[in-house]
């Protein structure tokens, strides 16, 4: 058996860093699986441009808020992810950029 | 319980000369002795290195660190005279006669494996998809419709990388292919993790090939001599043949 930590270190400012990078992942991983999907129907071609200009700066402007919120945490883009093990990881690293 | 147990660190011919190394827990190395093939081994602390002991301590990541640190040390040092075949990390035998009778099971297999190793090295090669350059063909901006664009430019991203990816992977086993020509013998392995390797590329090849001193130039010289854009080789060794010899070959 492992022991335990003896003390858990509760430090407030870690804490909100860490809560902050978890709703971000969430929200970020969600975004993204509306991006990809805003992208399948443009290319099925069923969609009328009004809809298409609609969805994409809907889109942008999410990013642009998910860049400014990641900033605001101090946060890079490859650091909004979480490992699920045998899973890997829960948003595809390819998609990340700087 | 014993006062001592036998850590072994490696097979070697019973002629080869041992050299001064420390070993693990800051213990002597010496040799056990039967027929014609030595075990490198360790007397170590029961109470460190009990089965029960080992499986405590695998979890400590420094006293993994600096275990394995002083196996790779005593493994290293032995292969600079001679064939080596290293033997599992935390390899604990209860005494000498136990380690005598794991020479005298395994002679053959033992022999036959020195004898794949002798006068070779194994190098590793690990090759890393470049990042694919962006820009050159992004379809053009419309100011009208900042939307539109923006998922085109996402569709030409996710496209490129997409293709990068899969033309890496296809450079990458033709470079194996190519290694693989002349080594004596491959090995492959799954990808390490970018958070593993430190670097933030992602891995399409880990390998290690076991060459002779012809081979090694010629590794060398396929390593140096490949220039693709899409990916960058990191080689290394050379190495005790970790991936040629080990017990688990058997």
């Amino acid at each position: 058996m492992t022991d335990l930590p003896s003390k858990i270190q509760l430090d407030p400012e870690a804490i909100g860093r860490d809560l902050g990078r978890l709703v971000l992942t969430i929200v970020e991983l969600v975004r993204q699986l509306m991006e990809r999907q805003a992208i399948r129907r443009v290319e099925s071609g069923d969609l009328p441009d009004e809809t298409v200009e609609r969805l994409g700066l809907g889109l942008m402007r999410l990013e642009e808020a998910m860049t400014e919120l990641r900033e605001h945490f101090g946060l890079r883009a490859e650091d909004l992810n979480i490992d699920l093990g045998p899973l890997g990881d829960l948003l595809p690293r390819s998609t990340f950029r700087d | 319980m014993a006062d001592s147990l036998v850590y072994v660190y490696a097979v070697t011919d019973a002629t080869q000369e041992l050299p001064a190394v420390t070993g693990v827990d800051d213990t002597s190395v010496r040799q056990v002795v039967s027929g014609g093939l030595a075990a490198v081994v360790s007397s170590v602390d029961p109470t460190r290195f009990s089965e029960e002991a080992l499986r405590r301590s695998l979890e400590d990541l420094q006293w993994l660190e600096s275990t394995a640190r002083a196996h790779h040390g005593v493994v290293a040092a032995v292969a600079q005279s001679g064939p080596v075949a290293p033997v599992r990390l935390a390899t604990v035998y209860l005494d000498d006669d136990n380690v005598r009778a794991l020479l005298d099971d395994n002679g053959p297999a033992f022999a036959a494996a020195l004898d794949r190793i002798r006068g070779r090295t194994e190098w590793g090669v690990k090759i890393f998809a470049a990042p694919t350059p962006g820009g050159a063909e992004s379809p053009a901006v419309d100011d009208t419709r900042p939307g539109t664009s923006y998922l085109l430019r996402r569709r030409a991203e996710r496209d490129r990388a997409a293709r990068g990816l899969q033309d890496a992977v296809a450079a990458a086993e033709a470079a194996h292919g190519d290694l693989a020509a002349v080594a004596v013998a491959s090995r492959r392995y799954a990808p390490q993790d970018p958070r593993l390797s430190g670097h933030r590329e992602e891995m399409v090849l880990n390998a290690a090939y076991l060459v002779d001193e012809a081979g090694a130039a010629a590794l060398h010289r396929l390593i140096e001599d490949r220039d693709e854009p899409t990916l960058r080789l990191e080689l290394t060794g050379p190495w005790a043949p970790y991936s040629f010899a080990t017990l688990e070959e058997q």
